[in-house]
């Protein structure tokens, strides 16, 4: 199961990764980009907050929709790309130990047939390499193959 | 094994797959009186207000059954148990041995005995039929008012869906404000004032007489003599643990069906989760119904590991849960949130800035996070969540609780049962003089 892995130690708070991240998510997001790793701050010192794709995930059991689901061969945790679809609940955002989901622009919901989305990391299915591994100048983020 | 699980819903479907996942060669039957496959009660709404087709409630794909080799018995209602038997007696007249019963038979709506329920017009608000029979009733007789009684979260999401569908709704509510077991005074009028910018009126502090009518519905009345004409009348005045069943069988039963830590009522070779059981609430002690998706969802995973004889303990839940967005405004609360002047042990801190309807309220007690609610800004809402569940010392945090920098940074080193995802720390990190030597520090040479 790949997850990310990190060593803050070697954190600029620079937020290329957000930046990387939200251009890489521009198709779910439509109007107002948003990323789904956060640089925080400690006493002054960046430290970067990342969804685990955890092993019985709080979000999966949370959601009412069924569209939050843990892959079996990947081990991503996703709402993206199921039968079933996201409608913009939140329960997975109160689920989420580590804040790491959030609510696409609210608007959205109330004026069109559409729903806001739950937005979360989903290790960039795209790429070989996610977006933030390959935006971070100084090797923070780093994928890895783990066993669960 | 021959497993059977009466209710298709969260819990039952869930406790299934987590069945066949631990168990290929067991016989696993999923009893239920409705027969639609296993779809999202909580979504009902966006299926009245037609932004969902039935299909996108299904919460598990059509092949699910297929998939998981479970025999789906839909539209046959389970009518009592032979406990000495081990056979569940069905509505066919079949009956259907176990050798482990899950009780997974959620809860149903009341209604407040009133003159006129007899008439046509009058619809619960709780089951995929209800909400096919209120959209062909609003065709029918081209319905253009209607009364909603009850603005808790089921009133409110029909109301809203019946709003947004052209229907001129009001909303009647016998406390004084609306979501009363979920949200406190303040962050219920950010709601509401979302809510009537649709258009719906809402009136608190006041009962349901009657419904009135010759045949069928066309005014109810409430308080002494409030006359409103609707044509249609939406009960939602909560609802109630389905026991029925288990009473009858001599299951002990409460305010829901009675079960230990395990999920298993006092029939060793029966369990029961989801909306039918009764919990104790983490946060308040008590005692009562359990009624959310989240919790309905992780008792069925439980009780199926607990069938199958793995001895986890189900512990800790917390009863009050609920994120809701109705309109604009996304707004969740956990735990204890409501604390009333005599409550003297509870810390409050809050934040309401007006202009924006943000509004975030935590309750604290003994240093710990008790309860939450968020208003207007739900981001890292879970995070808060996981602190008051997990009973996590937030002493050192008082003064920066509702900051804009506190955040799960600050516990990364609490992986709340997971791998964890950061690298030990090197000591240079934590010297005052970190940053101008920070290259030093991350080994750049």
């Amino acid at each position: 199961m790949k997850k990310l892995y990190l060593r803050i130690e070697r954190c600029s708070g620079c937020k290329r990764c957000e930046l990387a991240c939200m251009e890489e998510h521009r198709d779910i997001d439509a109007d107002k980009p948003m990323t789904r790793i956060f640089v925080e701050s400690i006493n002054e010192r960046p430290v970067p907050v990342v969804c685990r794709h955890c092993k019985d995930a709080l979000c999966v059991s949370a959601c009412m929709a069924g569209c939050m689901q843990k892959d079996a061969n990947s081990g991503i945790v996703s709402n993206q790309g199921y039968l079933q679809k996201c409608v913009g609940c939140w329960m997975c955002i109160m689920a989420c130990p580590y804040g790491v989901i959030s609510p696409s622009d609210n608007g959205a919901m109330a004026d069109n047939a559409s729903f806001a989305q739950a937005l979360k990391c989903d290790l960039c299915p795209k790429k070989d390499t996610p977006a933030c591994v390959s935006a971070c100048p100084n090797e923070v983020i780093e994928l890895r193959d783990v066993q669960e | 094994m021959r497993f059977v699980i009466i209710g298709n819903s969260a819990a039952g479907v869930n406790a299934a797959q987590e069945l066949r996942n631990a168990d290929k060669d067991s016989q696993i039957t999923i009893v239920s009186s409705e027969k639609d496959m296993a779809y999202s009660r909580c979504l009902i709404s966006r299926f009245l207000d037609g932004r969902l087709k039935p299909d996108g409630l299904y919460f598990k794909t059509r092949n699910f059954y297929h998939n998981y080799n479970l025999k789906p018995l839909l539209g046959i209602p389970a009518l009592s148990l032979d406990r000495s038997a081990k056979e569940v007696i069905l509505a066919s007249g079949e009956r259907l041995a176990y050798d482990k019963l899950l009780l997974a038979v959620g809860a149903g709506p009341i209604r407040p005995k009133v003159p006129g329920l007899e008439l046509s017009g009058i619809f619960n608000f709780y089951s995929l039929d209800d909400t096919r029979r209120i959209i062909k009733y609003v065709k029918d007789k081209n319905v253009k008012e209607a009364v909603v009684v009850g603005a808790g979260f089921v009133g409110l999401e029909a109301a809203y869906a019946l709003s947004k569908a052209g229907i001129k709704v009001t909303v009647v509510e016998r406390c004084a404000q609306i979501l009363p077991a979920q949200f406190d005074h303040i962050s219920s009028e950010i709601i509401r004032e979302d809510l009537e910018s649709l258009g719906l009126e809402i009136i608190l502090d006041e009962s349901l007489t009657s419904v009135n009518g010759e045949s069928a519905v066309e005014s109810v009345t409430i308080g002494e003599d409030t006359d409103i004409a609707c044509s249609l009348v939406i009960f939602a005045s909560g609802v109630r643990p389905n026991t029925l069943l288990a009473n009858e069988a001599k299951l002990n039963t409460a305010k829901g069906i009675v079960v230990d830590e395990l999920l298993k009522t006092n029939d060793p070779d029966i369990f029961a989760a989801g909306d039918c059981i009764e919990i104790e609430d983490a946060a308040t002690g008590k005692r009562q119904p359990s009624a959310t998706w989240f919790n309905a969802v992780l008792q069925g995973k439980f009780a199926a590991w607990n069938m199958l004889g793995q001895n986890k303990r189900y512990s800790g839940a917390i009863g009050i849960q609920n994120s809701v967005q109705f309109h604009r405004l996304a707004a969740i609360s956990f735990g204890i949130s409501q604390i009333t002047d005599e409550d003297l042990d509870y810390e409050v801190i809050s934040h309401y800035n007006k202009e924006k309807k943000v509004y975030k309220k935590l309750v604290l007690k003994d240093n710990l996070l008790r309860g939450m609610i968020f208003t207007g800004d739900i981001l890292r809402a879970g995070f808060y969540a996981a602190l008051i569940r997990e009973k996590i010392d937030v002493r050192a945090y008082k003064h920066k609780l509702l900051e804009p920098d506190f955040s799960y940074a600050y516990f990364r080193k609490e992986n709340f049962g997971q791998t964890g995802s950061y690298a030990a720390t090197p000591s240079c990190w934590q010297s005052p003089s970190w940053f101008a030597e920070r290259s030093l520090c991350m080994g750049i040479k």
